[in-house]
């Protein structure tokens, strides 16, 4: 093999993942004077979840913090970590206008931002699909750096710090060795391919933070479907879609499961755990397909269907679904039913984080997804939160990072710790390669996709899933790379890998039901055994489970406080 | 199927597909500073280069490049 001698590139805050927590992270890192450089492995503008999410953002007004704060954490049976859940709600109002400040446009009523009340809720919402390029012309002019199509792939120490993080350019074909003060990971964390909105995010992020020795956390939770058209591949954003469920036989399947949603029309979003329940349940009593169908309805009242069209933001994603049925696949809505599938839209958890975005490893810090978010207990089904959050903990990330990198020096990398992520790196360039990374991908969603393994949890049902990783992870390693993209494929394969890992592994060892994990063995919520989260660390020959007890007494509000605050 | 249509004469060499692609299947040429369709089996059909394109070059169909997906039941 050849040898390899990587770029080295020095900044004083290195920021993985130029989607929303990277560019809020970098942003606020700037502030502090520090240098930022911001890499991602597409472009930077178009890259991540942001760009093709719907535009919502979750919203807390002022003086309702407190309330908001205590609604959430008793949703959340107590289970969630409350001086994030309370972080957050005091700095929605506050990063919503940051983000209008640094160049996002939002929907506007009397020239101010306009929230709208969704339900029990707030949100506002804002131009999604131009929102990053805004935030990265604002970048730009601050004197941020960045570099597109770099493929980060693990990060670098010194001893117990990180300085920096090995990558490769899919386009120039150089090995980069980036040396950094400090570094913020915000990839995201796993879309696993599954369902395709969602396919930049790849678990690329809490992969290369649990290799370096960071605590992974929460990664039984948070695991979300979604809904949608079979032939799209897509899910089917609209709130009022599920009335229109039915089963083969052609029954209404909705109001079977949930009499609550046959009268008025309560808007159910593409996420909601009820459609995914309901579809499963017919399906496994022998009534499946599910199709949805809308016949007889003209393109007006479909279209109403959505309710969610903005005339004054662009959209991409939310009403499109009727024409790219009708151009892309010569399917007319109004005329045939359509099978419907749920799908594996994203697994949760991710790298632990404590209030200031600081991970367990001096010098790394993790943002959005990539981080554990404070949700775990269920509380957290709010719309939009899922940009929120990554503005916040990126915002959060950066500024705590950004003063780091000003009162601290530079650290080498340890030559030895990175020749051997070298070699680790490009070993599969060395390889004839028997089989494509794709076949090892494929083998990934046969353990995760499926409800019986993921959502219907059981204990001999997760072991035969991971049973099949532990044939992926036989295959990963016949697989080979003719060239950098080839490589990107391969560690992408082995980063979903190692998600569905995590993800099965503390669902298995959760013996009880909570919020969205539920277990066919275990029904019931149990909390004189598991108010206590699951943390995951590498260990000898795999990942290495811990609890940790719920800090309830550390918090501000107490169950026992339940019979006064109520 | 995937990227089933890509009209070459109306590209503008922008980036765009290159950019938001998360399968790395667009590249610039080089040569005449177009996009090219370098890896087309990765294509998942997101759609993202369809609709960022700053000129309309490309349709993609809804199959992916490597067929069928695991079913959830």
């Amino acid at each position: 093999m050849t040898t390899i001698t990587p770029t080295v590139v020095t900044t004083d805050v290195l920021v993985l993942g130029g989607g929303g927590a990277g560019m809020c992270a970098a942003l606020k890192a700037r502030e502090s004077g520090a240098e930022v450089l911001m890499v991602d492995k597409c472009g930077i503008g178009y890259a991540g979840q942001v760009p093709i999410g719907g535009g919502i953002l979750a919203y807390v007004y002022p003086d309702r913090v407190d309330s908001w704060f205590e609604k959430v954490t008793r949703d959340s049976h107590y289970f969630n970590n409350q001086d994030w859940t309370y972080q957050f709600g005091s700095r929605m109002h506050q990063s919503t206008h940051d983000l209008q400040d640094m160049g996002i446009t939002f929907l506007k009523k009397d020239g101010d931002i306009d929230v709208l009340d969704w339900g029990p809720t707030n949100v506002t919402l804002f131009d999604s699909p131009k929102s990053l390029v805004a935030l990265k012309k604002t970048a730009k002019a601050r004197g941020i750096k960045m570099m597109d199509k770099i493929f980060v792939i693990d990060l670098l120490k010194n001893g117990d710090q990180v300085v920096g993080a090995l990558a490769f350019g899919l386009v120039d074909g150089r090995v980069y060795l980036f040396n950094a003060k400090a570094t913020i990971v915000s990839t995201g964390n796993c879309g696993y391919l599954h369902e395709k909105t969602y396919a930049s995010v790849l678990g690329e992020g809490p992969a290369m933070g649990y290799r370096a020795g960071a605590e992974l956390t929460n990664a039984e939770f948070n695991s979300m479907w979604v809904w949608g058209i079979k032939i799209l591949g897509k899910e089917l954003m609209g709130i009022h879609f599920y009335r229109y469920l039915e089963n083969a036989p052609g029954e209404r399947i909705m109001g079977k499961y949930y009499p609550e949603l046959q009268s008025g029309m309560p808007p159910v979003f593409t996420f909601d755990p009820r459609v995914i329940r309901a579809m499963h349940e017919e399906v496994k009593a022998g009534r499946g397909p599910i199709y949805i169908n809308l016949k007889g309805l003209s393109d007006a009242e479909i279209l109403a269907l959505g309710d969610d069209i903005v005339p004054e933001l662009s959209h991409i994603m939310a009403n499109d679904t009727l024409l790219l049925l009708k151009q892309k696949v010569g399917v007319d809505p109004s005329k045939e039913r359509l099978e419907m599938w749920p799908r594996y839209l994203y697994s949760g958890g991710g790298i632990r984080i404590d209030i200031h975005g600081r991970t367990a490893l001096p010098g790394l810090w993790a943002a959005g997804g990539a981080c554990s978010n404070c949700w775990s207990g269920g509380g957290g089904s709010q719309a939009g939160l899922g940009v929120q959050s990554a503005a916040i903990t990126g915002f959060v990330a950066g500024e705590d990072a950004g003063a780091y990198a000003v009162a601290n020096s530079r650290r080498e990398v340890d030559q030895a710790y990175a020749d051997q992520v070298v070699a680790r790196t490009l070993a599969p360039l060395a390889r004839a390669g028997e089989i494509d990374a794709a076949e090892v991908t494929y083998r990934v969603h046969e353990a995760i996709a499926p409800l019986k393994y993921n959502r219907d949890r059981e204990a001999g049902r997760m072991s035969e899933a991971l049973g099949i990783l532990e044939d992926a992870r036989e295959r990963l390693q016949r697989v080979g790379a003719a060239d950098f993209h080839d490589l990107a494929r391969y560690h992408s394969a082995e980063s979903m890998m190692m998600a569905a890992e995590f993800t099965l592994k503390a669902a298995l060892m959760r013996k009880e039901s909570r919020a969205q994990h539920f277990r066919e063995d275990f029904p019931q919520r149990d909390d004189a055994n598991w108010f206590k989260w699951i943390n995951i660390q590498q260990g000898e020959g795999g990942p290495r489970l811990s609890t940790q007890p719920v800090p309830l007494d550390t918090y501000r509000l107490h169950p026992r406080d339940e019979s006064t605050t109520r | 199927m995937a990227i089933r249509n890509f009209d070459r004469d109306l590209c503008s060499g922008c980036g765009n597909c290159v950019a938001a692609c998360p399968m790395d299947v667009f590249r610039i040429d080089e040569t005449d500073g177009k996009a090219v369709v370098a890896y087309p089996l990765e294509c998942v059909a997101c759609w993202g280069c369809e609709s960022f394109c700053s000129e309309g070059c490309i349709d993609v169909s809804p199959e992916r490049a490597r067929g069928e997906m695991v079913s959830p039941y």
